[in-house]
């Protein structure tokens, strides 16, 4: 049932409706509490996305980011321990990972998996062809598959000598990001995270990221980036950006609130939370 | 049966069962519980399992044993006789010798057929086959057993490649539960010459795939794929034994198997490099995958050198499916049963990939898959 109404949902392409769903609460995460291996890593996470925007995720190594992205995508070995994420209305935490792909969350791999023998061009068309038949709509031949493979890849200026090849197998660092943008730019998700998509990549490489991400803005379509740097953050221009330490966030703001970051540092945000809590204790 | 009755029908001697056998003692001691007589030689295949036979790479050029025995009925005899470079010879019923003198250029279809009786049966063939100087030959070698009473099946491959000469071998056996085979291959590869194997063995109570490998000249060349994929208590014993013998030969060999439920693999591989047999160069490398608990497979890589100058590589791993593919594919929209078909079929898959007629390479693929029951986890 949740997962039909969450197909329902995705499945509409109506831009009236997109325009309508424009800032339309999508993901709805609460205190959310997370344990990996018995040591807590997400300490009350909460953080609201609505469609349409495009929220940048920053922080220090060991803050919990992708361990947030893990849990949206359905991890194994991610124990919620308390709080809540709601996607789309409903419970996303009830959803196996295939489920929640059908539903349009899609998580970008910091690091991609490598697949021997297994032909990208089968795995993509199994995947795209798994969540229409979840979402019970007509699953594509091989013909309407390729002519759809074609014009993404002529979008994003790939060439198609990656289709041929295992996944990923033997890809350097920059061919699997690309291969991740594709697959996101095919299966067309309504929430893309995208966990240190920018990591290991050439100033080229991150602008094709960027570039994937802009031409798939869409007033229906939310993205969460998580990144270290502020440099994607120029070619992809965020609505919100958060800063998360120690497993929550700590402070919002707009982009500028990266630049700041840029230029100070991390250990700004630590200090100025020092300062708050003296000024609140002399109030 | 007694131990002497079976120690005949294994071809071993006791010192031999209790070394060599070691990991499958169970299964041997199962079998030595049957009262094997000599199978009804007047036991047929249904008309299914011979429709099942036809292979379009091999139409017209199939040689039959049903029970050991050459069938006239369903061999291609006028056929063959025709084929330039080859000379079949039958000196009996259970015996076939194939001369090739020069390449042949049209794969050979070699089928041994288990069909069991009424009570526990046996039954034994040899096959001999020399390649001459410069002659070539692909063959396709099916060991198909169907079900019913137990029955045991040996099959005794005497195989001699000459000088410059290749032979190609595809080796592929689908049994059902009551069935068990011993399949002892003994090779001899000339100088230059290449012997080149792709093998899949599914089911069966036991299996046990022997093979004896001689490089006994300069440049001789041994290249072996298999795979073995089991499920329920199935049981598949490898006993390999490459021997280089002269200068410069090589040697590159690839096995994988798959267990599921309680089946049970047995990979021993050994390489012998001997004295003089300087300029070797031998790969040995061994994968297999348990798909569950209870699952056991019993990896043996063996190297032995004697010679100085020597390269030699190999290894032995058992895993099981690698839990960050299989998240990557569940969260691509797959499911968890055909994601998990998808990797296990992967893993098989690049054994026979190289295999270059379709047909065949869809022969290996149909094979793997219904017994690891990929096709209906893939539909599920």
């Amino acid at each position: 049932m949740i997962l039909d109404s969450m197909c329902q949902a995705n499945r509409s392409d109506d831009n009236m409706r997109n325009a309508h769903a424009m800032g339309k609460q999508m993901l709805k995460i609460e205190n959310l509490h997370v344990r990996v291996a018995g040591k807590e890593i997400l300490k009350g996470l909460t953080l609201d996305v609505g469609a349409g925007q495009v929220h940048a995720i920053m922080g220090p190594n060991g803050a919990g980011k992708s361990t947030l992205g893990n849990v949206l995508a359905g991890r194994e070995g991610y124990e919620i321990t308390r709080g809540s994420v709601e996607y789309d209305g409903a419970n996303l935490l009830d959803l196996t990972p295939e489920q929640r792909a059908a539903a349009g969350v899609f998580l970008a791999f910091q690091y991609p998996v490598e697949i021997p023998g297994v032909n990208n061009t089968y795995f993509l068309r199994t995947a795209l062809n798994a969540q229409r038949k979840q979402r019970g709509e007509a699953e594509l031949d091989s013909m309407q598959f390729l002519k759809l493979v074609r014009e993404k890849l002529r979008v994003l200026h790939i060439s198609d000598e990656l289709l041929h090849r295992a996944v990923n197998a033997g890809f350097s660092g920059g061919e699997k990001k690309r291969n991740e943008i594709f697959q996101m730019a095919l299966l067309e998700p309504r929430l893309a995270i995208l966990d240190e998509t920018d990591s290991g990549l050439d100033i080229d490489a991150m602008k094709l990221v960027a570039d994937g991400v802009n031409h798939m803005r869409d007033p229906g379509r939310a993205f969460v980036v998580i990144t270290h740097y502020q440099r994607l953050l120029d070619y992809i221009v965020p609505d919100f950006v958060h800063v998360m330490v120690d497993g929550r966030i700590v402070e919002s703001g707009d982009k500028t609130l990266a630049l700041k970051l840029e230029e100070h540092g991390y250990a700004w945000i630590a200090e100025r939370k020092i300062l708050d809590n003296v000024h609140a204790g002399a109030a | 049966m007694d131990a002497q009755a079976l120690d005949a029908i294994l071809g071993s001697t006791p010192g031999e069962r209790a070394e060599s056998w070691h990991f499958s003692r169970n299964a041997v001691r199962a079998l030595a519980q049957q009262n094997f007589v000599s199978v009804d030689p007047s036991l047929t295949p249904s008309a299914d399992v011979v429709r099942a036979l036809d292979l379009p790479l091999t139409r017209g050029r199939r040689i039959v044993f049903v029970n050991g025995v050459y069938s006239a009925l369903h061999s291609d005899d006028a056929q063959l006789g025709k084929t330039p470079g080859l000379r079949v010879r039958h000196d009996s019923a259970n015996r076939i010798e194939l001369i090739v003198s020069a390449p042949v250029t049209q794969p050979l279809h070699l089928v041994y057929l288990s069909i069991p009786g009424e009570v526990p049966g046996f039954w034994a063939a040899r096959c001999v086959i020399r390649l001459q100087d410069g002659a070539q030959l692909d063959l396709v070698e099916q060991h198909l057993g169907t079900t019913g009473a137990e029955i045991f099946g040996r099959v005794d491959c005497d195989f001699a490649i000459a000088a410059q000469a290749r032979m190609r071998v595809s080796c592929l056996s689908d049994l059902a539960d009551n069935v068990s085979l011993l399949r002892a291959l003994h090779c001899n590869v000339g100088a230059q010459a290449a012997f080149e194997t792709t093998q899949a063995h599914c089911g069966g109570r036991l299996q046990r795939i022997e093979s004896t490998i001689g490089l006994a000249a300069q440049q001789a060349c041994l290249r072996e794929r298999g795979v073995f994929a089991l499920r329920g208590r199935q049981h598949v014993d490898i006993h390999l034994d490459v021997r280089h013998r002269a200068r410069d030969t090589s040697s590159d060999v690839d096995w994988r198997g798959v267990a599921d439920q309680r089946a049970r693999g047995i990979l021993h591989g050994a390489i012998v490099v001997a004295q003089g047999a300087d300029g070797t160069d031998a790969k040995l490398q061994n994968k297999n995958l348990l798909l569950s608990a209870h699952a056991e497979i019993d990896a043996q890589p063996i190297l032995e050198i004697y010679a100085d100058e020597v390269k030699a590589a190999h290894g032995a791993t058992v895993g099981q499916l690698d839990e960050r593919a299989l998240f990557y594919l569940r969260s691509r929209g797959i499911g968890m049963m055909p994601a998990r078909a998808m990797l296990i079929d992967a893993f098989c898959r690049e054994i026979y990939a190289h295999v270059a007629d379709e047909g065949l390479r869809g022969l290996f693929a149909a094979l793997l898959s219904r017994h690891l029951l990929l096709s209906t986890q893939v539909a599920s």
